[in-house]
């Protein structure tokens, strides 16, 4: 007998009738929502970039959509993709899984990219206002103040008094950090916006008095380029020098040649800065720092990349004294010891009497902080009312404009990202206060926080699709891990450590586009839908929709009988669910 | 071409001339061996399967149901807390008339933990609908792999071909593993008479109303009746080809013996040496060989055994509060004929204790000398 004839009585429970009309969503009484949530990484960057979003642009590899989703929190990606400590990484969900997204590297990728092809970007601008808006100091915190400013329509005008703008970014930052087309073509693409920088105009206090008839607000974003005093003998000795100078000298094209070993005073990233330079130009350099190496301001990563190019560190001595002595220096250090914590966690230190050393130096170098370039632009000293914001201070003078101090004027943190913070701040709060008045200015920002807050998102200000954003931050308890493999983080191309003590060319290589959409593709996107469509593949019910050409998926309540699979088995915690309401 | 190959590889070597295309299974000794060389075979290319990993045994039997139900050929392999974990989905199987063939190695049910061969995983699972065959050695796994399929896909009702732990899974044999054209022509590929078709949606599975419901029961019964026959229909086929033939039961020396013993798996094989020393001392002593233990042969069994005056039952397992399961199928085809061997019941062998050739031995003389069982099961070796 063949198949064909087989006739073994075969009655099956089988139906060609649809099921439609079952709506199975009558049964439901949890109801799963897409709910875009907030990814720790954004919650972490000073700047509140859209970071799970820009990952996963870059992983689809839309890259310019990617670098405009940088472009609507911080105009300085090619900088900040450089030079920013990234505290994103620190808090990067997967860090708990394998490794942290290395978001910087995939945030330089994507501002190179741009400008390899030279990409213009598609942002909006809010309808122009009639206020006028002077900026004083074309620093990252002005340029960005500006840039935001502009953005929300106002008619800017940045006054620097440097032949060419960039503050810090141009004359303190060494090269091998930041090369100048780097930022040069960054601070152009900016220009080309609308942001009109005047250089070499120096503000006096009388432009502050006379501001009134010409702009309704002025922000201050002048920055500290004065080194501070350490308050020692000796130190107005020609041997010893400011780091900040030398730095500017040096960023000048100022040939300069050292021999024998200098010694850098200070903890800070301008200390590190310094002493790179000097093992760069044949020297050596010993940092001289009051406290540990735990406790140094600079950020951990460039004190790690001085001692593996031969900068040698000295903890627990503070210089007292400085003598010449036949064209050299001889310094006396003080050996310091620990006491216990201040109540801000910062270590104590007092002088381990009696214990003193000397040290014989070609060169001094001072990097101990910085000030304001004059004692008037001190933020404090300023009368009439004022609100304390976390990165700016606006004051509304009984004569003049009102002003907002901003940048290293007011951050407690010296950084570019901390300033491109401070100059987005200060836009915001400029507007609410021409818009809505002075009262509004907190309940605004507060509406505009990014997670729990202090970063602000400028896309959620002027009204984009991150305002539907829930502040909840994603935790990785809250990721589904099953559906992630392990992939170890990409390593920075960088040159060799012989290389780069030959010149100050650039540190760290450009990486391709492939390794470039592997590192972003590692991202969890935490709390954001990449249209990975497991809510879709697990549902039973055929319930949720995605349609042809539409990047969005909506559920059929119909027939979604709120069993909540979609809702575990969304990797990324971009799903809620929600008890009905009766 | 003959090779010397394990149980477990019998079978895996049946599932790739079978030309199965999904595979889908949950390890677990003694079983891991078939869908590990499977598992190869898919990964190198050998097989054009797919073989689908999962975290269960419930999961592997569910994965087979949808991928069966869109008319491809399906295997899977278990053993003991595997197939109990299966249960549920083992009814849906057979009620969903889908032909999935799964290989089940005989071991002991937990606690206490045991790996070896006990028969009580697969015998209690004999109310699901499942067509089960028990093989005496590595050559008869292989080719009741291949007469599964061409049954199964015949009567549309899943098969579970038995083996025992270790005394065949792992035990390396000589056996005959046939060419693709032989095996081609004796197994079709598979033309489903019904499956998921995109282009004419359908939904299996659904309610029915109870007079349906018992029409559908009626009709699995009727296939499991002509399961017999059609089992019997192609051994001529299968011999032509294989030069084997395998019946549902086999009566070895019966025809003039008075006491027979009823085994099942390898325990057949020693039982043949002591019915030869047996004979050699005349005494009249015979085997039927069970293969087929659903559906039960009852007409040849009784056939079988119509000349004996006792029967003693093997049994490598245990139904507590009755007896052995083997014993109590035999006494069930029985009590309807009028004049009819009695029954001897002896438990051997449970949880992989050895079933030697002197405890068979030991049987036949407390058979022999026991007029009439004073009990229904005798637990032998304890």
């Amino acid at each position: 007998m063949t198949e064909a004839e087989n006739t073994i009585p075969l009655l099956i429970p089988c139906s060609s009738i649809s099921t439609e009309s079952n709506k199975t969503g009558s049964w439901r009484f949890l109801r799963p929502l897409y709910d875009e949530k907030t990814s720790p990484c954004s919650a972490a960057c000073p700047a509140g970039e859209d970071i799970a979003r820009i990952e996963m642009l870059t992983a689809q590899g839309m890259f310019k959509e990617a670098w405009e989703t940088i472009l609507r929190e911080n105009p300085f990606p090619a900088v900040c993709g450089r030079i920013c400590p990234h505290p994103c990484e620190t808090v990067c969900n997967r860090g708990e899984f394998d490794e942290a997204i290395a978001i910087h590297i995939v945030e330089r990728f994507l501002a190179e990219t741009a400008s390899r092809y030279d990409l213009k970007p598609a942002l909006s601008r809010l309808t122009a206002k009639k206020e006028k808006i002077a900026v004083v100091g074309a620093g990252p915190a002005g340029i960005a103040a500006a840039y935001f400013l502009h953005q929300l329509g106002y008619y800017c005008d940045v006054f620097e008094a440097m032949p060419e703008p960039g503050g810090l970014l141009r004359w303190g930052i060494p090269l091998y950090r930041l090369p100048l087309p780097a930022l040069r073509n960054e601070i152009a693409q900016i220009e080309s916006h609308g942001v009109r920088i005047h250089t070499g105009q120096r503000i006096s206090k009388k432009f502050l008095q006379d501001a009134k008839s010409h702009y309704n607000a002025v922000f201050m974003g002048c920055g500290h380029p004065r080194t501070v005093q350490i308050g020692i003998p000796g130190e107005g000795i020609s041997a010893v020098e400011n780091g900040l100078e030398f730095l500017k000298r040096l960023r000048h094209g100022e040939s300069i040649s050292l021999s024998g070993l200098s010694a850098v005073i200070g903890g800070g990233n301008t200390a590190i800065d310094v002493a790179r330079s000097i093992v760069r130009l044949g020297g050596k350099a010993s940092i001289l720092y009051r406290r540990r190496r735990r406790d140094m301001p600079a950020f951990e990563e460039e004190i790690q990349m001085a001692i593996e190019e031969g900068v040698e560190l000295r903890e627990l001595v503070a210089p007292v004294k400085i003598t010449e002595d036949g064209g050299q220096c001889m310094l006396t250090l003080q050996e310091m010891k620990i006491s216990g914590e201040d109540n801000r966690g910062r270590t104590n230190i007092l002088p381990d009497e009696g214990k003193t050393r000397e040290l014989r130096v070609q060169r001094v170098f001072k990097a101990t902080g910085a000030g304001p370039a004059e004692d008037w632009l001190n933020p404090a000293e300023k009368p009439g009312t004022s609100l304390a914001l976390t990165n700016t201070l606006l004051v509304r003078p009984d004569k003049g404009p009102v002003l907002v101090f901003g940048g290293d004027l007011t951050n407690e943190t010296k950084s570019v990202v901390q300033a491109v913070a401070s100059g987005k701040q200060a836009a915001m709060a400029m507007d609410i206060l021409f818009q809505d008045g002075f009262e509004a200015i907190v309940p605004k920002l507060q509406a505009c926080l990014v997670g729990q807050g202090p970063s602000l998102s400028m896309e959620v200000y002027m009204g984009g699709d991150r305002r539907s954003r829930n502040s909840h931050i994603v935790s990785y308890a809250e990721i589904n891990a099953d559906h992630f493999q392990f992939q170890p983080r990409i390593s920075q191309p960088r040159l060799l450590r012989g290389e780069r003590l030959k010149s100050f060319e650039e540190i760290d290589l450009k990486i391709s586009t492939n390794l470039a959409i592997r590192e972003a593709d590692r991202c969890f996107n935490c709390g954001i839908c990449n249209q990975c469509d497991n809510c879709y593949m697990f549902c039973p019910d055929i319930a949720v929709i995605r349609e042809k050409g539409n990047q969005e998926r909506c559920i059929d309540y119909d027939y979604c009988k709120g069993c909540g699979l979609c809702v575990v088995e969304c990797p990324r915690n971009a799903m809620t669910l929600k008890e009905e309401e009766l | 071409m003959k090779r010397v190959i394990e149980g477990s590889h019998a079978v895996a070597e049946a599932v790739r001339l079978a030309g199965v295309q999904v595979i889908s299974a949950y390890p677990i000794t003694p079983q891991t061996h078939i869908v590990e060389i499977l598992s190869e075979y898919c990964a190198g290319g050998t097989m054009n399967a797919r073989f689908l990993r999962v975290e269960s045994e419930h999961s592997a039997l569910a994965a087979l149901i949808g991928a069966q139900s869109c008319g491809v050929r399906t295997f899977t392999a278990t053993a003991s807390q595997g197939l109990a974990l299966m249960h549920e989905l083992l009814h849906w199987t057979s009620g969903a008339r889908l032909p999935i063939v799964m290989a089940e190695v005989n071991r002991a049910l937990a606690p206490g933990w045991n790996i070896w061969t006990d028969q009580t995983d697969s015998l209690a699972q004999r109310d699901t609908g499942w067509i089960q065959m028990y093989c005496e050695d590595g050559q008869e796994v292989l080719d009741s792999m291949l007469q599964a399929y061409r049954l199964a896909e015949h009567v549309y009702l899943p098969v579970m071909v038995v083996l025992d732990a270790f005394y065949l899974s792992h035990t390396y044999e000589s056996v005959d593993v046939p060419a693709q054209e032989e095996v081609d022509r004796f197994l079709p590929s598979y033309q489903p008479r019904f499956q998921v078709d995109t282009e004419n949606p359908c939904a299996f599975g659904q309610l029915v109303p109870p007079g349906h419901y018992m029409k559908m029961r009626h009709d699995i019964a009727g296939a499991m009746e002509e399961s017999l026959n059609f089992l019997n229909e192609i051994q001529e086929e299968f011999y032509r080809i294989f030069q084997r033939r395998y019946n549902p039961v086999e009566a070895i020396c019966c025809d003039d013996a008075e006491i027979i013993f009823v085994t099942s798996g390898t325990v057949t094989s020693t039982c043949r040496l002591v019915l030869k020393s047996l004979r050699e001392k005349k005494e009249k002593v015979g085997i039927l060989k069970m293969k087929l233990f659903r559906p039960f042969p009852v007409v040849m069994v009784r056939e079988a055994v119509s000349r004996a005056k006792k029967i003693a039952v093997i049994d490598r397992n245990f139904s507590f509060g009755a007896s052995g399961i083997f014993a109590q199928e035999v006494r069930a085809a029985l009590c309807n004929v009028r004049e009819h061997p009695a029954v001897f019941g002896y438990i051997a062998g449970i949880g992989g204790l050895d079933v030697t050739a002197e405890l068979l031995e030991e049987i036949y003389w407390k058979t022999k000398n026991t007029e009439f069982p004073e009990k229904e099961s005798e637990w032998m070796g304890i």
